[in-house]
């Protein structure tokens, strides 16, 4: 790699901003984000938002395919517990998510790159909160190295 | 000489096949290589002879069970429903076979009467990779059991070493050597070991840093060259169709890129959340010396931690993606 190549990398480095997916639930998550953009709240524009279902219909393989393909960070969320539209999708959801990050976790991949969480229709302020949070911990992990397909 | 046990495995499989009870018997016979029984399948009384069961004997027959059950009645569609068999299937069976069986029947695959449990009690099977060692990679030209002593032959001579030195690590933990359930049992019950906690690998690699963590883990994954043997082998892997080979979506990438080993890997590992009984098959077939078991007993260690949940020891106990309670641990929910 040429002296200029490495500075040029440098400086994007600097200016770095993490890509982060979101997978949310329809019924409650994705309402909350339709509340905070309606409350006019502000939050970083770093996630994309993926709208399914339920938070039980999330595939553990979209987590693992979105870092695959070079996501900085994944955030889960779906409605609480108690609250699924479909009475028990997140509560069989939660298990298979704890499986998940935590197997994550033990074989090396940063815990701040996967989280998960609940947020309610009602809550468009918690929604910008946890978007805040969840920026400022893959930030500060820097960009995902691990797992990422680099095609060469 | 038949030991004890064959004697009485052979007898029960002569008696089944002949009372007619069952179709088939799934066994081991004698390899063709030294110290390496292959799976068999005795059809015919006068055939009983060639089952063998000692340390040689290694690979969870549950898969083959599910698999001749399954297909049978896939080759079955097209007759008529009064016309419709189905088939019986005796299997010789250790502890971790008898609870695949389970996980075969909480997911109901089959029923409890298509399978006849011919239990036999465990002492552990051969490690290939640790016999290789002992031979120091030279060719094994022949070898023996005797005792608690393993004999073999290389171009270098004969050794004789402790048949411990040589079991497999699932082996070693093993906390339930005798069948889960079964039928009939050919041989006293023997005593779980208690030599390791079953779990100190997953603490001592949990206590690395996360750069040591994942360096292992690549390494490992490097070596897999994806012949898909450990899925296979797996009797929790029967999907009729498993991701590794969808293409729509393309869930792993078909070229040789490491990250496509990685995905494969984890994600065919959380196929075997509380599902996976440690018989180690998956181990021993892996033709690359993966080590498989080091991720997969974490999978096993949050079943028991999270879920208070053991893959197949009790019929009555779902699996822990298959039911879920109210006030589940939930440390991991960011709350900010
Ligand atoms: S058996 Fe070994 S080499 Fe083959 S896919 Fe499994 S881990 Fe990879
Ligand atoms: S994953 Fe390996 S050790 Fe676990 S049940 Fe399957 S073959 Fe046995
Ligand atoms: S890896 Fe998963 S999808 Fe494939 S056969 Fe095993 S359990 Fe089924």
């Amino acid at each position: 790699m040429s002296a200029e190549v490495a500075e040029k990398q440098k400086t994007t480095a600097t200016d770095w901003e993490p890509k982060i997916v979101a997978l949310v639930c329809n019924w409650c998550t994705y309402a909350g984000a339709d509340l905070a953009g309606i409350s006019r709240l502000q939050y970083p524009p770093n996630v994309r938002l993926i709208r399914l279902p339920c938070s039980g219909r999330i595939n553990p393989f979209y987590i693992v395919k979105a870092l695959q393909h070079g996501a900085d960070g994944v955030l889960v969320s779906g409605c609480h517990p108690g609250e699924c539209h479909y009475i028990s999708g997140n509560l069989s959801a939660r298990r298979k998510f704890a499986f998940l990050e935590n197997f994550l976790n033990y074989i090396g991949i940063e815990k701040d790159r996967t989280i998960f969480t609940w947020i309610s229709a009602s809550e468009g302020d918690k929604f910008a909160r946890v978007i805040e949070e969840v920026t400022a911990r893959v930030k500060a992990l820097g960009p995902a190295e691990k797992l990422v397909k680099k095609l060469s | 000489m038949p030991n004890n046990i064959e004697q009485k495995i052979r007898d029960e499989a002569r008696r089944l096949l002949t009372e007619k009870v069952v179709d088939v018997v799934v066994g081991y016979e004698e390899g063709t290589l030294p110290l390496l029984a292959a799976p068999c399948f005795i059809t015919a009384p006068e055939e009983v002879d060639r089952l063998i069961f000692d340390a040689s004997c290694k690979q969870n027959l549950a898969g083959y069970v599910h698999a001749l059950i399954i297909e049978h009645r896939k080759s079955q569609a097209r007759v008529k429903p009064e016309d419709k068999t189905e088939k019986t299937v005796a299997v010789i069976a250790r502890g971790c076979t008898s609870r695949s069986i389970v996980i075969h029947l909480q997911e109901r695959q089959y029923e409890r009467e298509n399978v006849v449990i011919i239990g036999v009690p465990c002492q552990g099977y051969i490690d290939k990779n640790k016999l290789s060692d002992k031979a120091s990679g030279k060719e094994i030209l022949a070898g023996k059991l005797d005792g608690d002593q393993v004999v073999i032959e290389t171009a270098a001579g004969e050794s004789r070493f402790p048949l411990e030195e040589v079991l497999a690590g699932s082996c070693l933990t093993c906390a339930w050597p005798n069948p889960v359930i079964s039928d009939f049992m050919a041989g006293e019950e023997v005593a779980p070991r208690t030599t390791e906690d079953e779990f100190a690998l997953v603490e001592r690699f949990a206590a690395q840093d996360e750069n040591q963590r994942w360096a292992y883990f690549e390494a490992e994954m490097n070596k897999c060259m994806r012949c898909y043997a450990c899925r296979n082998v797996c009797p929790s892997c029967y999907c009729p169709t498993c991701f590794a080979d969808q293409s729509q979506p393309e869930w792993v990438g078909a070229g040789i890129n490491p990250s496509d080993n990685q995905v494969f890997q984890i994600m065919r590992m959380f196929h075997m959340a509380g599902r996976c009984v440690d018989c180690g098959s998956c181990v021993e077939v892996c033709a690359e010396g993966v080590d498989l078991r080091t991720f997969l007993k974490k999978l096993d260690y949050d079943d028991l931690k999270l879920y208070d949940h053991r893959a197949g020891v009790d019929l009555e106990k779902p699996s822990p993606l298959a039911s879920f309670r109210e006030d589940d641990p939930e440390e991991f929910i960011l709350e900010p």
